[in-house]
C-alpha cells in the first residue's frame, strides 16, 4: 500500500536546490527505525492481563446477563416476553389505582359559614345618622326678570365686532353678571 | 407452542446467547493479541521518536494497547487498524508530551547514545554521532508543531502520505505542503547553526 515516500524528492515536495536533506532525514530515520526493547510484547501482554483483571467488566453489579443483554434477541423468548408484558401491566395497573386511592372525588358544602368580622374595640358610632351635601348659595333675584329692548344701532352692528373691541375680561364679567334691572 | 416448549426454548435462547458472547470474547481477546505481536515495534518507535526514552515509550505503548482493550467492542468497524493504532499511540505521546513540558529535558545525546546501534563503531564514533542525531532533534524542536508533525511521522518508512494525513486528521497535500515547508525549515536551521560554530 505504499503509494508514496515522503521523503523521496519529487517535484511537489522536494527541498530547496543546493541544500543536503539527507543530514537530518538520517537522523530521523534511524531513530525512527530504532528496533523495539526485547520482551515488549510480553510486557504488554502482562499489562493488558492486569487491566483485564483489576477491571473484568465494566459493571458487574448493574451490567444485565448476558442473557438478557439488549444487544441480543430475549424478545424472541415466549418465558421473558410474558414476563415483561406482565410486568409493565402490573406497573400501569399499581400507578393508577395508587393514583386513585389517594385522590377523593369532591363533595359539595351544605352549609355556607360566614367568616365572623372582628369586634372593634373602641371608636365613635355614626348614630344612624346620614349625611347629605349641602347646596351651594346662589343669587337672589329681588326683581322678576324682564327682557329690555335693545337700541337699533347696537342691534345693527355685527356680533364679531363687539367682541373684538371688548377685552376678555369685561366679557366674561358680563357673562357671569346677572341681567341690569330695567329703567324706572 | 405449548407452555413447557416456550420455556424451553427460551431457556436455550439464554445459553445460545452466553456462549455467542463468550465466543466473542475469545475472539476480540485473539484479535488483540494479534494486534500487540504485529504493531507493538511500530508504535514503539512512533513513541520513542517524540519522546526519546524508552520506558516513556514503552508505557505510551502499553497505554494505548489498554484503550484498545476498553474499546474492543468496536474493533470490527476500524478499517486500517495500523493508521488506527497509530493514531491512538501518536495522541498519548503528543499529551504526555505536552505535560512532560513542565519537568526538566531529558539529555538526548546520553540517552541516544546509550540506544543507537553500535556494531563495530568505536566509542569515540557512537558519541559524535549521538551528538550529531541530537543536534539535529534539536533543530526539529524548533520547528512549528504542524510541520514537526509530519516530518516525525514521515521519518518512518512504513507510513505512506494518505497514512501520515489520516494519522494527523488532515488532507494529503497538507501533508506535502507541510512536509516541504519543514524541510526548507530544517535546511535553514542546520545552516545557521553550522555558520554560527
Amino acid at each position: 500500500m505504499k503509494s508514496h515516500d515522503p521523503f523521496a524528492s519529487d517535484s511537489a515536495s522536494g527541498t530547496q536546490p543546493g541544500l543536503a536533506p539527507s543530514s537530518f532525514e538520517d537522523s530521523l530515520r534511524l531513530i525512527a527505525s530504532l528496533p523495539a526493547p526485547v520482551g515488549l510484547e510480553d510486557r504488554i501482554h502482562a499489562g493488558l492481563r492486569a487491566s483485564q483483571l483489576s477491571q473484568p467488566h465494566k459493571a458487574r453489579i448493574l451490567a444485565w446477563p448476558a442473557a438478557l443483554h439488549p444487544g441480543g434477541n430475549w424478545m424472541q423468548s415466549v418465558v421473558l416476553r410474558s414476563a415483561a408484558a406482565a410486568a409493565i401491566v402490573m406497573v400501569i395497573a399499581g400507578g393508577g389505582w395508587g393514583i386513585y386511592s389517594r385522590v377523593q372525588p369532591h363533595q359539595p358544602a351544605r352549609a355556607t359559614v360566614l367568616p365572623s368580622r372582628p369586634a372593634v374595640s373602641g371608636g365613635f358610632a355614626s348614630g344612624g345618622a346620614v349625611r347629605t351635601p349641602q347646596t351651594l348659595a346662589g343669587p337672589v333675584l329681588t326683581h322678576p326678570a324682564t327682557a329690555t329692548p335693545r337700541p337699533a344701532k347696537a342691534a345693527a352692528r355685527p356680533a364679531k365686532k363687539l367682541r373684538r373691541t371688548r377685552p376678555a375680561s369685561a366679557a366674561g364679567k358680563a357673562a357671569t353678571q346677572p341681567a341690569a334691572p330695567a329703567a324706572k | 407452542m405449548s407452555t413447557s416448549e416456550a420455556v424451553f426454548s427460551g431457556w436455550m435462547d439464554i445459553a445460545e446467547n452466553a456462549a455467542q458472547t463468550q465466543a466473542r470474547t475469545i475472539v476480540e481477546e485473539e484479535t488483540l493479541a494479534a494486534l500487540v505481536s504485529q504493531y507493538s515495534g511500530t508504535l514503539y518507535r512512533v513513541a520513542f521518536s517524540v519522546l526519546r526514552n524508552p520506558s516513556d515509550a514503552e508505557d505510551a505503548v502499553q497505554e494505548a494497547f489498554i484503550r484498545v482493550l476498553r474499546h474492543r467492542d468496536t474493533l470490527g468497524e476500524v478499517r486500517d487498524q495500523r493508521v488506527w493504532l497509530i493514531r491512538i499511540v501518536w495522541n498519548i505521546v503528543l499529551d504526555r508530551k505536552r505535560r512532560a513540558k513542565t519537568r526538566p529535558e531529558t539529555d538526548d545525546v546520553s540517552e541516544l547514545a546509550r540506544v543507537l546501534p553500535a556494531h563495530g563503531l568505536s566509542a569515540e564514533q557512537i558519541a559524535s554521532a549521538a551528538q550529531h542525531h541530537a543536534h539535529v532533534l534539536a533543530c526539529v524542536e524548533q520547528l512549528p508543531a504542524k510541520e514537526r508533525q509530519v516530518l516525525m511521522l514521515s521519518a518512518f518508512e512504513e507510513l505512506t502520505s494518505v497514512e501520515i494525513a489520516s494519522v494527523l486528521g488532515i488532507t494529503e497535500s497538507s501533508v506535502r505542503s507541510r512536509l516541504f515547508r519543514a524541510r526548507n525549515l530544517m535546511a535553514d536551521l542546520l545552516h545557521h547553526s553550522r555558520s554560527v560554530r
